[in-house]
């Protein structure tokens, strides 16, 4: 008797949402079609979704394909990508590199030689003092206000030699900078800071600029670490007129590398001033006592240069270069003995004032095409005068004082390297210091040359090591009137770790 | 004499103006030329560094590389450390901010496909092995097929307005790979192989499914010994096969064994010829083939 009731309620419970929202038949049939809009735009998803999915199937069933097609070879394995392909890691825009995350780029190169020359080892160290009326910067036993010992690369003696182990770091900083650190360890464990710049990456119109300790890009070879020369030791001429490193100095270098048809690279620099040799000055104590004045405020040394490089061909290539340099304080003293009343006396004369450098730098290669570099030829000489222009600040002839005194003089390299065999080569080196080698001013003196032959046999045994042996035969002026004349041998290793390098022209 | 100076410069800066209208492209090869050539046509301005018998991997950097690069919108490498003994330094001394790896203007082929010999050993007592893979990808069409697409992609983001034109040649030049490829997998079939001088057709061979019988070099970048060369011989001996080596590589080798063996030797560039386009390297890639099934 309860059923008509419950299906009454029930048929009430149902109606109420018909009650609720009274519809007609033009609604329900808008609901229809707006259902139906619904199914077809997800049916359409559906079927963009399924199109992607087969479209990335087949891609990887392509890729899979690409790596099965490899057959197992003889000769050594063949591996595939671990995972994404490169191109996914780099987004395909960087340079493949083995080398590892955001560790600088280290290298390590190990120089080593045996020596031996006829005059009891002094000859490395002699063909480093020969004879300029201005006494190069080796002013025999002055202290230069600076600790000396084992600072340059010729600290040589008859028998077994580490010159040094050269440890190099490079880095992109960040998008605006590239780093480069290269420190030299030498025999007896000094180490020296060689090189560490900063260089610009993104500077327009082909302006780029250097910060830091660097070797200056006067001439040519002055920017090479020794470890890239074609011979074991330095030439005459950068040895006497700028010291076993060469013009390496703290500063900035600006160089411009215009857009032309023909290669130009036009630069200057602004570098401190502390030199060795061209442009040195000496210590406090030094300075009070020969009246020479205060060492002044850097930048002390200017240089400009210029580089061209006509387009030959691709087995030829040759550049031309033109550098200047200018130092706004030099000084040295000269010392001289008198005998006096049976007694010796030294006398010493301070001189001050400032210098010019001029070099003239021509290297040509030639490109035989042939393996591990047969027939490669490649020619290099610099010409460097350096001209002193000093007054005499301080002596024991006081009529002396105040009297001008140029110091002139010049040197000349001229060296070539021929692949006469697959990783061997043979190199022959001429060069000379003080063709002109003369003081004029208050009093005028010429002077002779000193010079030397070299030859030399390399063996690149890879791209990673090499064997060299060298001869030479120097006839050094040692004094005004004095020569020596000597044969040298060294038998030289370079080992290079780590990154393979790559070098500027 | 300062004003003909002014006048020249004036010249120049006309002529760097007008030149403008294209895009200036630096390829390190001929095949990498015979890509532009083909996806860009004469909307590139193409300088191309090193002929086809040039060693990319001991070639060294000479200033008028620079000036080239001076100037350049994209420089296009094969990459994967093959000419990281001058194109780094050539590309950072030509003080063009535009090409500096990482950059639209720097693209490497090989950073585009996958790689062959990845991994392995970092030690060089194995020679110089470069464990990011084997560089040499401009010997395997198919996969330059894909470098041509993804060099479209680059010079479209240079150089919008021609992206259609850069689609169009990459896609032509896909086309034209895959006629060649189906016949020259029918010509390489059943192949004896081949032995290398130095692992560097390998992309090719792999391709075709080549056995590469041995390499000349026991290591890469150190040439034999004639004991190595007469253990390769014991272990050939009574097989076929043919012997290529490149231009810049070693002759007397490769003669040496293939004399031993009485089989052929043969010397291919590993590029076509300078000023080739797409059907150039496709030719050049044709006389690989057809040497290779010469020794059927």
């Amino acid at each position: 008797m309860n059923k008509p009731l419950l299906q009454g309620a029930l048929v009430g419970v149902l109606l109420i949402p018909a009650a609720a929202f009274p519809a007609s038949d033009a609604e329900v049939a808008e609901l229809r079609s707006m259902l139906g809009e619904m199914k077809a735009e997800y049916e359409q998803r559906t079927r963009v979704l399924e199109n992607r999915l087969a479209d990335a199937e087949r891609e990887a069933a392509r890729r899979r394909g690409e790596a099965a097609k490899s057959k197992p070879m003889t000769a050594t394995v063949v591996r595939s990508a671990p995972t994404a392909s490169p191109a996914k890691q780099t987004g395909g825009f960087g340079a493949l590199t083995s080398g590892s995350a955001f560790n600088p780029q280290i290298s390590v190169i190990l120089d080593g030689n045996h020596y031996y020359d006829g005059i009891d080892g002094e000859g490395a160290a002699l063909v480093g003092e020969a004879f300029q009326p201005s006494g190069g910067g080796h002013d025999h036993g002055h202290d230069h206000g600076g600790d000396e010992e084992g600072h340059g690369h010729g600290v040589t003696s008859n028998g077994f030699n580490f010159r040094e182990a050269e440890i190099a770091f490079s880095a992109t900083v960040d998008p605006y900078f590239d780093a480069h650190t290269y420190l030299a360890v030498d025999g007896d464990g000094n180490l020296d800071l060689e090189e560490a710049y900063l260089q610009t990456r993104g500077l327009p119109y082909g302006l780029r600029l250097k910060g830091g300790k660097f070797l200056s890009k006067f001439g040519y070879i002055n920017q090479q670490h020794p470890h890239q020369w074609d011979f074991v030791d330095h030439n005459l001429p950068y040895l006497n007129l700028l010291g076993d490193h060469g013009l390496q100095d703290t500063g900035v270098q600006l160089t411009w590398l215009p857009d032309l048809p023909i290669y130009t690279l036009l630069g200057v620099e602004a570098l401190h001033g502390s030199q060795e040799v061209f442009g040195a000055t000496l210590g406090d104590a030094e300075q009070a006592e020969l009246n020479l004045g205060d060492t002044r405020d850097g930048p002390r040394l200017w240089t400009a240069f210029a580089k061209v490089a006509p387009e030959l061909g691709e087995n030829h290539a040759l550049q031309i270069g033109v550098s200047y340099a200018h130092t706004n304080q030099h000084q040295e003293v000269h010392s001289h003995s008198h005998v006096h009343e049976g007694e010796e006396e030294v006398h010493e004369n301070g001189l001050a004032g400032n210098g010019d450098l001029w070099g003239v730098d021509i290297v040509y290669k030639y490109d035989a095409d042939a393996a591990y570099g047969q027939g490669d030829i490649k020619f290099q000489t610099e010409y460097l005068r350096s001209i002193k222009d000093l007054s005499i600040r301080s002596s024991a002839h006081e009529e002396l004082i105040g009297s001008p005194r140029k110091f002139t003089t010049d040197g000349l390299y001229a060296q070539a390297t021929y692949g006469f065999a697959p990783k061997w080569t043979v190199g022959l080196r001429y060069d000379v210091l003080g063709l002109t080698n003369k003081v004029s001013g208050g009093e005028s003196e010429e002077f002779g040359s000193s010079d030397r032959w070299t030859l030399d046999l390399t063996w690149n045994l890879s791209e990673f090591s090499r064997l060299r042996a060298q001869y030479a035969y120097s006839d050094t002026l040692v004094s005004g009137n004095e020569r020596e004349s000597f044969n040298a041998f060294y038998l030289q290793f370079l080992m290079s770790l780590g990154t393979h390098g790559a070098h500027v022209f | 004499m300062i004003q003909r100076i002014f006048l020249v410069l004036l010249g120049l800066l006309v002529l760097a103006s007008t030149s403008a209208a294209t895009v200036e492209v630096v390829a390190v090869s001929p095949s990498m030329g015979a890509l532009v050539r083909e996806v860009a046509g004469a909307r590139a301005d193409l300088t191309v560094l090193a002929g086809p018998n040039r060693n990319l991997h001991t070639l060294q950097v000479r200033p008028t590389m620079m000036r080239v690069l001076r100037g350049a919108d994209l420089v296009v490498a094969i990459g994967a450390e093959l000419e990281v003994g001058w194109l780094p330094v050539a590309i950072r001394s030509a003080a063009n901010p535009k090409i500096l790896p990482g950059t639209n203007g720097y693209f490497e082929a090989a950073a585009q496909v996958r790689l062959l010999d990845v991994g392995g050993a970092a030690n060089r007592a194995m020679g110089d092995v470069h464990p990011v893979g084997n560089p040499h990808v401009n010997m395997d069409p198919v996969r330059m097929a894909a470098v041509a697409r993804a060099l479209a992609g680059r010079l479209a983001l240079i150089d919008p307005a021609g992206a259609s034109r850069y689609r169009g040649g990459a896609e032509g030049f896909a086309a034209k790979v895959d006629r060649r490829v189906r016949s020259w997998r029918s010509k390489l079939s059943g192949v004896p192989g081949v032995v290398l001088y130095h692992r560097d057709a390998i992309y090719l061979l792999d391709r075709f499914g080549v056995p590469l019988l041995g390499t000349i070099e026991p290591i890469p970048g150190v040439p034999p010994t004639g004991r190595q060369i007469s253990a390769l011989t014991a272990k050939l001996k009574g097989g076929r096969g043919i012997v290529i080596y490149t231009p810049y590589q070693s002759p007397k080798a490769p003669k040496s064994l293939a004399t031993n063996l009485g089989w052929r030797v043969v010397e291919l560039p590993m590029e076509p010829p300078r000023g080739s386009d797409g059907d150039g390297y496709l030719g050049h890639i044709g006389r690989w083939v057809n040497t290779i099934a010469s020794a059927k």
